[in-house]
C-alpha cells in the first residue's frame, strides 16, 4: 500500500513548484509510466501525489526567438500534429509516431518521458541530436527560480536525473535547426506498436554539397541513459557519406556502444543492430 | 377454418446456413454491458487472495500467519495445515491446493487469506513469513531424466527421516514419484525398420517447442458460496462444468449432487479452462471456513505466472521416404516439459501422435513420448492441443524431403494426402476428407508453385528484404473426441405460445460463437427468425449434461444434439397441424414462423396460434422436447488405435512472409488458407474463428514466448510478452472447403483448433524459402532470425529417449 495521504492539483506554476518544496511529493503528469510502475511496486507513491495537468504554463508549443519551446505537459499527440514541429523538427514526429499506441500518445507526454529518464525514452533520442535543453523550476525561497541544462547532461542512471526533488521540469527548449539540418531516427522492436526499444538511433547534421558537419548521434536502450555517441560523431564530421564511410562508421558506432542482455535483446544482437541501423540510416540521410 | 378459408400467402424457401450472422453476444459485449465474473458481487461477498512461494524449489521450513491473522479486516487465512482434509488435485493427482512441506515451483500456493477488500487481503498476505529451505531447481527436462538427478516429487519425509502421514494416500501427491517421468505414451504401427530399409532418402532432426500462454482478455476467476445447508453455490469460467461438478465434490468430500455450478459470461477460454487449478480449490476453502461468499480474481501477472501453458517439447523426428515421392516411415521421440505437475498438457501426444501417423499417409510409424517432471511453470491444454507442435515437425520435413528428392512441396504433399474413405494406421476412419482440395485451393490462390521458384531464385539478389512463401496442413478431430465414457451434449427445448423457442444446452459459450450456431441449427429446423429464440447455456441445476467445450467438438456434438431436439419439436407440431387440417405431415412444412403447405408454401396458419389452439385447450399441451446426442466414435485401445472422432477437419494454409536481413524482423504479410470445414454454418463466425486462430499461430511462431529461467518468469507481462498487435495481422484469403460430412450438423465439423494449427510450420517453410535458413526453434523472433541467417545457432540434437 503507499503512504499516500493528499492529493493537489494547483492551477499555476508557483503553486505547483511551491508544493514541491517538503520534497515528499509524487508528480503525476500522463501518469503512462506512474501507474504501471507503481502498481508493480517498483515505485512508491509518496506522501502527496500532485498532478500537475492544470498547469497551463506547462503546456503548449511555442516559437520563441530562434528556439522551439515544447512545455513538459505537451502529448506525444500533440507533438506529432504541431505544424511548428512538423516543419522545423521532422525527426521528432518520426520518433513520436513509432512511440506506443493511439492511447497512450494521448495521455504520454514529453515531460514525464524526459523525468522518466529511460534509457529505451523514443522522444530523447531525437531531442539529444537536436540539442534540446531541459528548463526546471523551483522556489529556493518566496520567488519562482528558473534554470536550463543540456539535456545531454541531463541523465545520470536509469530513472535518475540532475532534477533535485524540489524541481518541476518546465519545458524543452530545441534550436531551430540551421538551413541544409537533417535529422533521421529509428526504432527497432519485435513489433511495429506497443514495443520497448531494443536499440534507437538517432542522427542529426548539416548536409552540404554531400558533406556531413555538425553531427549528433545518440543511442538508446544501448546503454543506463540514452547516449550521445561522440567517437561515432567524429568519424562522421566533415566526411562525404559515400559506401566506404558509411561502412566505417557503422563499425565505429558498434565498438563504441556497450550494452547489456536483457528479456528484449542481447548484448551481441544490440551491437549488430547499431550496425546495420547506422548504416541504414546513413545511407538514407545521403540520398536526401 | 379449413385451408381454404384462408388468404393464399406464399412463404419463399430460406435458410440460415451459410450466411454471415451477427453473434448473439456481441451488442452486448461491444456496448460493455456484459457482465463478466468481474462484475459480479454478492453481498457480504470477501476477497480471496494466495501468497505463492518465494522461491522456485524448496522445503517449508514454517509459516508464520499469526500477523496475518491478527489485521483488521481479516477473515480467514489458510495454509495445509488449517486444511487437513486436503486432497490432490490434477490429472495426476499429484499436487495439493495449498502445498504441503515444500515448494516445486514459482506459482506454488503456500496459504491463503479471505478479507473484507483485496487490499485488505493483499496486506495480509505480505504479513505472512515463510521460512524455506533451497534445493536444487531442475528447469531443463533434459536435466530431469538424467540418472541421478534430484527428485521433485520424492516421497515424503518427517523431519526425523520416517514417512509422514501424507504417505497414507496413495496418489503421487501422498507417496511420491521414484523418478521425474509424470507420463509415457508409446504407438506404433508397421515396422520402421523396415520402412527406413525401403526409403531412399532419411532425414532426422530436433525441433524445439517453447512456452507460450493463453493471454484471455478476462483473468481467472470465481466466487463461491455455501449456502446454510452447506450447498455450494459456485460462479466459475470452467470449460467443463459437469465433469468439474464431480471433482469439486471429490476434493470437498461432499454429495455432487450439492453442487451448483454457473458460468457467467467468459472471457476466452482456449483450453486453460479445461482443468481444476489449485486457485479454484482454495477459494472454496475459504469460503467454507469464513462462511460467507469468497471471490478470487487473478491479476494480469497473476494469470501469466499461475495459468496454464502450452505444451513445451523437445521432439526428434526422424522420416524417409522414396525417390518417386512415396513417404516411407516416421519415428518421432518427444521429451514434455510437463512442470511442476501434470495438467492435460501432458497429454498432448493423444493428439501429436494422430498427426504423425494419419495426416500423411504413412505406412511405418513409431511414436514416443515421455512427460517429465521439472520445477517449471506447468502446461495445460491450449487450442490444438499438442498439434501445433506436432505439425511444426511434420511439415518442414516434408519440405525437406522433397528437396532432397527434388520433387515439387505441393506435389510430394499431394502424393501422399490422405482420401475420403481411408481408414489410417492408427484406426481414424476419414468419411469426409476435403485434404486434397485444401492443398490445392490454397496453392492456387497464393500462386504458391510460381512463388516457391521465384523466392529461391531471387534469394541472393542484393537488397536486405526476402521474400518467402510456405506451406502447411493439418488434420485434426472435427467431430469430439471419445476421451470420456461419454462425448455427448443434451438439449431441452421448449416453444412458448408465441413461437419462441428457448434451447437449454448442456454446451457451453466461451466467446467461440456457439450461442449463435446452435440457434442457427434449431431456427433452420423449425423455419423461424434467429430473432426467435433465447438461449440458456450455464447453468448446472438447469441445462442437460454435456462433456465440456474442447476438442472441436461443440458445433458438432451440441449442434446435433439441438437438431435432434428441434426435430421432434417439428414433428410435434406437424402431427398436431395435420391432424387439424386433415392433410398428410408430409404436405407440411414450417418456414418463416408459419406451418405452411411444403409443396407450394402457402400458409396454412401462423405457429404461433397453432402453438396457443395446443395449449389452451381441454387437453392442454406444450412443446417441450428432449434430445441427448452420442457420436458414434470409439474409445481408442491400449495401443491408442481406434476411431475416436465421428469427424475429422483438414485445413492447408500458406504463410507468405518478408524477412528483413538486417535485422531479422519477420514481417508476415498475407495468408491464404483452405479448410475442410464441412460446411459454412455461420459465414461471419467461421470467418472470425478462422482470423482469429491465424493471427494466434502467428503469435505463436513470431513473437510470443514466456520467458522461463532457473523456473522464474522472466515477462509476467504484456509489456514483454508480446502478442500480434493489429498492424502486423497479415492480410487473409480464407476458402472453405464444404465436404458436407455425413455425420456433421447440415454437414459442418469442428473448426475451433484447426486454424490456429499450420501457421508456425509454414511460416518456418516461408523463412527457408526466402533466405535458405532451416530453423527448428520458435519462436522466429528477430534476434533468433537474425542470429539463424548468421550461422550464430547452434544445431540442436537431441538423442532419442524412452522411459523404460
Ligand atoms: C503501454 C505503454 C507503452 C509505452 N510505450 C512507450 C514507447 O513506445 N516509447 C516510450 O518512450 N515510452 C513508452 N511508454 C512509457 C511512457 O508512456 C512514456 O515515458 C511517457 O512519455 C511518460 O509520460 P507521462 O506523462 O505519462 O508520465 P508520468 O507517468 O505521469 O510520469 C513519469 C515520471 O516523470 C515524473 N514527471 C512527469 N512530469 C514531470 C515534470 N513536468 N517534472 C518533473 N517530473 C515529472 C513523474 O513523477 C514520474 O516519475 C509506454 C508506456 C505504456 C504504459
Amino acid at each position: 500500500m503507499s503512504e499516500l495521504k493528499h492529493y493537489f492539483a494547483p492551477t499555476n506554476l508557483d503553486q505547483a513548484v511551491e508544493c514541491l518544496k517538503d520534497g515528499d511529493v509524487t508528480i503525476l503528469a500522463g501518469g503512462t509510466d506512474l501507474t504501471p510502475q507503481s502498481q508493480a511496486g517498483r515505485v512508491k507513491i509518496k506522501q502527496t501525489l500532485m498532478n500537475i495537468r492544470h498547469v497551463s504554463e506547462l503546456a503548449g508549443i511555442t516559437l520563441e526567438g530562434d528556439e522551439i519551446r515544447i512545455g513538459a505537459l505537451t502529448t506525444i499527440t500533440e507533438i506529432m500534429n504541431n505544424a511548428l514541429v512538423k516543419q522545423h523538427l521532422p525527426v521528432l514526429v518520426e520518433a513520436c509516431d513509432q512511440f506506443a499506441s493511439d492511447q497512450i500518445r494521448n495521455a504520454a507526454t514529453i515531460g514525464g518521458n524526459i523525468c522518466n529518464a529511460s534509457p529505451a525514452g523514443d522522444t530523447l533520442i531525437p531531442l539529444l541530436v537536436l540539442d534540446a535543453s531541459v528548463e526546471l523550476a523551483s522556489m529556493p525561497e518566496a520567488e519562482l527560480y528558473r534554470h536550463s541544462m543540456p539535456l545531454s547532461t541531463f541523465f545520470i542512471g536509469p530513472g535518475k536525473t540532475r532534477r533535485s526533488l524540489c524541481e518541476l521540469v518546465t519545458c524543452v527548449r530545441i534550436p531551430l535547426p540551421p538551413e541544409n539540418h537533417v535529422a533521421r531516427f529509428h526504432k527497432l522492436g519485435t513489433r511495429p506498436a506497443l514495443d520497448i526499444s531494443k536499440i534507437s538511433i538517432g542522427i542529426a547534421g548539416t548536409l552540404k554539397e554531400g558533406i556531413l558537419s555538425n553531427v549528433r548521434v545518440a543511442f538508446g536502450a544501448v546503454a543506463p541513459t540514452p547516449v550521445r555517441a561522440p567517437r561515432t560523431e567524429k568519424a562522421l564530421e566533415g566526411q562525404r557519406l559515400d559506401e566506404a564511410t558509411i561502412a566505417k562508421v557503422a563499425n565505429v558506432a558498434k565498438d563504441e556502444v556497450k550494452p547489456i542482455d536483457d528479456v528484449r535483446a542481447s548484448a551481441w544482437y544490440r551491437k549488430e543492430m547499431i550496425h546495420n541501423i547506422t548504416r541504414r540510416l546513413l545511407s538514407h540521410v545521403a540520398q536526401t | 377454418m379449413s385451408v381454404a378459408e384462408k388468404k393464399t400467402r406464399i412463404i419463399e424457401p430460406d435458410t440460415l446456413i451459410g450466411k454471415r450472422i451477427r453473434k448473439m453476444d456481441a451488442p452486448e459485449k461491444a456496448s460493455g454491458k456484459t457482465r463478466y465474473i468481474h462484475d459480479i458481487n454478492l453481498s457480504g461477498q470477501l476477497h480471496g487472495k494466495i501468497l505463492r512461494s518465494e522461491r522456485i524449489h524448496a522445503l517449508i521450513k514454517s509459516i508464520d500467519v499469526s500477523a496475518a491473522r491478527a489485521l483488521s479486516g481479516v477473515h480467514v487465512v489458510i495454509t495445509a495445515v488449517d486444511v487437513p482434509d486436503q486432497r490432490p488435485i490434477g490429472v495426476a493427482r499429484d499436487h495439493f491446493p495449498l502445498k504441503v512441506g515444500r515448494v516445486r515451483s514459482e506459482r506454488d500456493e503456500i496459504a491463503a487469506v479471505a478479507a473484507e477488500t483485496e487490499e485488505i487481503a493483499e496486506a495480509a498476505l505480505k504479513l505472512i513469513k515463510v521460512v524455506y529451505e533451497d534445493l536444487p531447481v531442475i528447469s531443463n527436462p533434459e536435466d530431469a531424466i538424467k540418472p541421478g538427478a534430484a527428485l521433485i516429487h520424492p516421497e515424503p519425509h518427517g523431519a526425523d527421516g520416517s514417512h509422514e502421514h501424507l504417505k497414507q494416500g496413495t496418489t503421487i501427491a501422498h507417496k511420491g514419484k521414484p523418478d521425474n517421468v509424470a507420463m509415457t505414451f508409446d504407438y506404433a504401427h508397421g515396422d520402421v525398420v523396415q520402412g527406413e530399409a525401403e526409403s531412399d532418402v532419411v532425414i532426422e532432426d530436433t525441433f524445439r517447442l517453447h512456452y507460450v500462454t493463453h493471454c484471455c482478455m478476462g483473468v481467472s476467476g470465481m466466487i463461491a458460496e455455501f449456502d446454510a445447508s452447506g450447498n455450494l453455490l459456485m460462479y466459475s469460467n470452467t470449460q467443463v462444468p459437469f465433469l468439474h461438478k464431480r471433482e469439486f465434490a471429490e476434493y470437498l468430500n461432499i454429495d455432487p449432487a450439492r453442487i451448483r455450478i454457473i458460468q457467467p459470461p467468459i472471457g476466452g477460454g482456449f483450453g486453460s479452462k479445461l482443468d481444476i487449478y489449485p486457485f479454484e480449490v482454495i477459494c472454496l476453502y475459504l469460503a467454507r471456513t469464513a462462511k460467507r461468499p469468497v471471490k478470487m480474481l487473478f491479476t494480469r501477472e497473476e494469470e501469466f505466472l499461475a495459468s496454464p501453458t502450452r505444451q513445451p517439447v523437445l521432439l526428434t523426428l526422424r522420416s524417409g521416404c522414396k525417390k518417386d515421392g512415396t513417404l516411407t516411415f516416421r519415428q518421432v521421440h518427444t521429451l514434455h516439459d510437463n512442470g511442476a505437475y501434470t495438467s492435460w498438457g501432458a497429454t498432448t501426444p493423444f493428439v501429436m501422435m494422430q498427426t504423425f501417423s494419419s495426416l500423411y499417409r504413412v505406412p511405418n510409424c513409431d511414436y514416443h513420448t515421455a512427460a517429465v517432471y521439472t520445477n517449471n511453470p506447468y502446461a495445460g491444454s491450449f487450442r490444438g492441443y499438442g498439434n501445433l507442435q506436432a505439425t511444426f515437425a511434420i511439415e518442414q520435413h516434408m519440405d525437406m524431403l522433397a528437396e532432397k528428392i527434388g520433387m515439387d512441396p505441393l506435389e510430394f504433399r499431394m502424393k501422399n494426402a490422405q482420401d475420403a474413405g481411408e481408414i489410417t494406421g492408427q484406426g481414424m476412419s476419414f468419411k469426409s476428407c476435403g485434404f486434397k482440395d485444401c492443398l490445392t485451393t490454397a496453392a492456387q490462390r497464393s500462386d504458391y508453385s510460381r512463388k516457391v521458384q521465384e523466392n529461391k531464385a531471387n534469394r541472393d539478389k542484393p537488397g536486405n528484404i526476402k521474400r518467402g512463401i510456405g506451406m502447411a496442413s493439418m488434420l485434426h478431430v472435427g467431430g469430439g473426441a471419445k476421451i470420456y465414457p461419454s462425448d455427448g451434449c443434451g438439449t431441452i427445448l421448449k416453444m412458448d405460445d408465441f413461437a419462441n423457442v428457448t434451447l437449454i444446452t448442456g454446451a457451453s459459450e466461451i466467446g467461440q460463437g456457439s450461442e449463435t450456431v446452435l440457434s442457427q441449427l434449431v431456427c433452420e429446423e423449425l423455419g423461424l427468425p434467429i430473432s426467435a429464440i433465447t438461449v440458456v447455456n450455464n447453468d448446472t441445476a438447469i441445462t442437460p449434461w454435456d462433456v465440456g467445450v474442447h476438442a472441436s467438438r461443440t458445433t458438432f456434438i451440441a449442434g446435433n444434439s439441438a437438431i435432434g431436439a428441434a426435430k421432434k419439436a417439428k414433428a410435434k407440431i406437424l402431427a398436431v397441424a395435420a391432424k387439424k387440417f386433415e392433410c398428410a405431415e408430409s404436405d407440411l412444412d414450417l418456414r418463416g414462423g408459419f406451418v405452411i403447405k411444403a409443396a407450394s408454401g402457402e400458409v396454412v396458419i401462423e405457429l404461433s396460434k397453432l402453438l396457443r389452439n395446443l395449449h389452451f385447450q381441454d387437453k392442454a399441451e406444450l412443446v417441450m422436447t428432449t434430445f441427448y446426442y452420442e457420436p458414434p466414435s470409439v474409445h481408442q485401445d491400449k495401443g491408442f488405435k481406434g476411431d475416436v472422432s465421428a469427424a475429422y477437419a483438414w485445413g492447408t494454409q500458406v504463410v507468405e512472409v518478408e524477412v528483413d536481413t538486417d535485422t531479422g524482423r519477420v514481417r508476415m504479410t498475407r495468408v491464404t488458407g483452405a479448410h475442410d470445414v464441412g460446411r459454412v454454418l455461420n459465414r461471419l463466425g467461421i470467418e472470425g474463428q478462422i482470423e482469429g486462430g491465424v493471427v494466434m499461430g502467428q503469435g505463436y511462431a513470431l513473437t510470443e514466448e514466456l520467458l522461463i529461467e532457473n523456473g522464474v518468469m522472466q515477462n509476467p507481462n504484456f509489456r514483454d510478452y508480446k502478442l500480434v498487435t493489429a498492424p502486423e495481422i497479415p492480410e487473409m484469403d480464407i476458402a472453405f472447403i464444404e465436404s458436407m460430412d455425413g455425420e456433421g450438423p447440415q454437414g459442418a465439423k469442428g473448426v475451433g483448433e484447426a486454424p490456429a494449427i499450420c501457421v508456425a510450420a509454414a511460416t518456418a517453410n516461408a523463412i527457408c524459402n526466402a533466405t535458405g535458413v532451416r530453423m527448428f526453434e520458435l519462436p522466429f523472433t528477430p534476434e533468433k532470425v537474425y542470429r539463424a541467417l548468421h550461422g550464430q545457432t547452434p544445431k540442436r540434437y537431441w538423442t532419442p529417449w524412452k522411459a523404460e
